[in-house]
């Protein structure tokens, strides 16, 4: 079609010449007009033909001798040359310019696909979210009929199925989704079409997710008709939403746990103050009842058993609070320097009653460098295995208290509690005081071992990191 | 003050604690003031001027806070009418360090922390009432064996002169001349240091740390300058 109607149109061209008597410059010019218009709608088959029969019915009706090929002047035939040669050129140029005019359009039209799939990845909505929903704006907008969202384990696929958009999923090839996860190219495989007489089939492209070098996913799409440069250009895009949808979790989540950060904090602030409030009132009153009642012996002593009761009271609400608040992970511990010696007399002085009529022996070695701990946990541990030690002796046996530089591990301070009871196993079951003070010399960056001391009893042995001055 | 007995204002919003305060503390010889909260605290304070105020810190109507803030800010008006600031103890609860340390920078003068004894509360009223009726501290600081000597920049721990460098000198100084009162770490900044903004903590506990063993004798053990925990020091020695 496109081949004949070059020369028809010259046919045509040449009927209309002759009649209004042109001579052979003026139909010259006529025929070079209407290849330039052939070719500019048939392209190049059109405007070859065009030329051709217009050097032929050039030849035949205005040069002389008329109705053969014959030419009679030599310059004519070079007249005739120039005018096939120029009509050639022109149509080259007409068929170049045409082309480029042809990738201009398909370029504005893949940069409108990607703009769209853009906004529509990005601006519609407050969340296009469900990843699926992007994978579909994306294959729809590539002209897909189909596909398979394939997420990366490290993009939060892990546990999740293949989401799976449109009618007929494209078969998912592991072996391609492995060349496409190492190559990281868009990668196209022919699917044969079934049950139709069509030859060939329909083309399925695996679209890698990449950002920034990561890999997120493959998006498998069937009868996308863009250009490999669009595919990959649309995987890039769609990786972003899956990047973005994952921040958007994560930082949704991090919100979540600030939040529960900060009702955990309140919490145990209210917790605190209400176990506390009636402990000092019970402080207050029991001293001034001790006051005024010390002349009558039975008071006296069923008042002392109360203090002693109450101020155990009040170490093991402390205990757990503290333990509360590190597991709550709203209390970090604050180390400060503290000198050995201060720990261990705070320690004697908060038990009082229990330490009453017990000696007690304090060693700091000459030089011995401060701890590096939280003074009020590292008094609690102290506290709890004072207190464990003295449960444990016989009535009066002498308990010992010794510091020093930890000759095994330089920069660690260790602290012994030592005692004359029955030895590690007992001291294990005699538990929860143990238990808390465990966790806390852990929290505080040491170690608590017990060890059987020789000629009896325990030695509780903490490793506690030194002030990092000298 | 034309008051014999000293006058204390005890603000607490749990009634047990504010009544069995109010007892023990007048048993113990002082005439006391109570109030429920912040605001009646403040209005209190205003009408009576009391010698000292031991306040809670988490109130209903006005907190500790606020009424440290009033305190202060009464003095500044009315400059010409006190010779001396009012002490205020804080009654904190453990748990909130943060809060007690934010008091003391805002102008409390002490604190004791819940569950506290009557005997550590009146310890540290009697202190305090000392200290608030001397005027200005003298040229020399004199404690059982330790004599410091502000104008000639000597120290004398028992029989021996101890050295130190200026720096020491001027935490030490500082803390003696506010015995048995909590120093935090931003105040000792701000004097020793004129709050030269390179200046941590660390600098200052690196200090105290060389302080303590040119001054103490047996710096394990400290006589003299305490550690108070998430706030800074207390100087332990009482002033002859």
């Amino acid at each position: 079609m496109v081949w004949l109607a070059g020369p028809a149109a010259v046919a045509l061209l040449t009927l209309f010449a002759r009649q209004v008597g042109a001579n052979a410059t003026a139909a010259g010019v006529l025929y070079l007009v209407l290849v330039l218009a052939m070719t500019g709608w048939g392209g190049w088959p059109a405007g070859v033909m065009a030329s051709i029969a217009a050097t032929v019915c050039l030849d035949v009706f205005f040069i002389p001798p008329f109705g053969t090929l014959d030419i009679a002047d030599p310059g004519d035939v070079a007249a005739l040359a120039s005018f096939l040669a120029a009509s050639f050129v022109a149509a080259r140029l007409v068929v170049r310019s045409r082309r480029q005019a042809e990738e201009a359009d398909v370029r504005r039209r893949e940069v409108e696909i990607l703009y769209e799939l853009c906004f529509g990845l990005f601006t519609a909505g407050q969340r296009p979210g469900v990843l699926g929903e992007a994978a579909a704006r994306t294959l729809s907008t590539l002209g897909a009929r189909a596909g398979v969202l394939v997420l990366a384990p490290e993009a939060g696929g892990a546990q999740e199925e293949p989401h799976v958009i449109g009618e007929g999923q494209p078969p998912l090839d592991p072996a391609a989704l492995e060349r496409v996860r190492d190559l990281r190219s868009v990668l196209e495989t022919v699917e044969m079409a079934e049950m139709t007489e069509t030859a060939g089939g329909e083309r399925v492209v695996y679209i890698p997710l990449l950002v920034g070098g990561l890999f997120d996913g493959v998006l498998v799409a069937r009868g996308a008709a863009a250009s490999r440069k669009v595919l990959e250009s649309a995987g890039r895009l769609l990786a972003l939403a899956v990047e973005r949808e994952r921040l958007l979790t994560a930082s949704a989540h991090l919100a979540a746990v600030r939040a529960s950060d900060a009702l955990k904090t309140s919490l145990l602030r209210a917790v605190s103050h209400d176990l506390r409030t009636p402990l000092t009132a019970m402080q207050l009153t029991l001293e001034g009842l001790r006051r005024h009642l010390a002349g009558i012996p039975e008071a006296a002593a069923g008042l002392r058993d109360l203090a002693r009761e109450q101020e155990r009271l009040t170490r093991r609400i402390d205990n757990l609070l503290a333990l509360a608040r590190l597991e709550a992970g709203v209390a970090r511990p604050h180390p400060e320097d503290l000198p050995a010696g201060a720990l261990f007399r705070s320690a004697r002085e908060s038990l009082p009653l229990v330490l009453a009529d017990r000696p007690v022996e304090v060693r700091v070695a000459r030089g011995c460098p401060d701890l590096w701990v939280d003074p009020s946990l590292a008094l609690e541990i102290l506290v709890n295995l004072l207190e464990n030690a003295a449960r444990a002796a016989p009535p009066g046996a002498l308990l010992e208290l010794i510091a020093g530089p930890d000759p095994d591990a330089p920069g660690q301070v260790r602290l012994e509690v030592l005692d004359r009871g029955p030895g590690v196993p007992a001291a294990v079951k005699s538990g929860l005081g143990l238990q808390i003070a465990a966790g806390l010399t852990a929290a505080n960056g040491g170690t608590l071992v017990l060890l059987d001391r020789p000629g009896g009893g325990t030695i509780a042995r903490l490793t506690l990191p030194a002030a990092p001055y000298a | 003050m034309t008051r014999t007995v000293p006058l204390l204002l005890v603000i607490d919003d749990d009634a047990v604690i504010r009544e069995s305060l109010a007892r023990e503390l007048s048993l113990a010889g002082y005439e006391t003031l109570t109030a429920a909260d912040g605001e009646e605290g403040k209005e209190l304070f205003a009408r009576h001027s009391p010698d000292l105020v031991i306040t809670d810190l988490a109130m209903p109507r006005a907190d500790g806070m606020a009424v440290i803030a009033a305190v202060r800010r009464g003095e500044q008006g009315a400059a010409h009418d006190r010779s001396e600031r009012t002490p205020v103890i804080v009654l904190s609860v453990r748990g909130e360090e943060e809060d007690k340390v934010r008091a003391l920078d805002l102008g409390a003068d002490d604190y004791v922390t819940k569950p506290f004894s009557l005997r550590e509360l009146l310890a540290r009223v009697r202190s305090q009432l000392r200290r608030s009726g001397r005027a200005g501290a003298p040229d020399v600081l004199r404690f059982p064996s330790l004599e410091i000597d502000r104008a000639r920049h000597t120290v004398t721990e028992g029989e021996r002169d101890v050295r130190l460098t200026p720096t020491e000198f001027a935490i030490l100084e500082l803390l003696a001349s506010h015995a048995g009162k909590p120093v935090t770490l931003r105040q000792i900044i701000a004097t020793v240091w004129k709050g030269a903004p390179a200046t941590t903590q660390d600098t200052v506990r690196v200090h105290v740390g060389s302080l303590r063993r040119k001054l103490e004798p047996d710096p394990s053990d400290p006589r003299y300058i305490g550690t108070e925990p998430w706030v800074g020091y207390r100087f332990l020695a009482e002033p002859v």
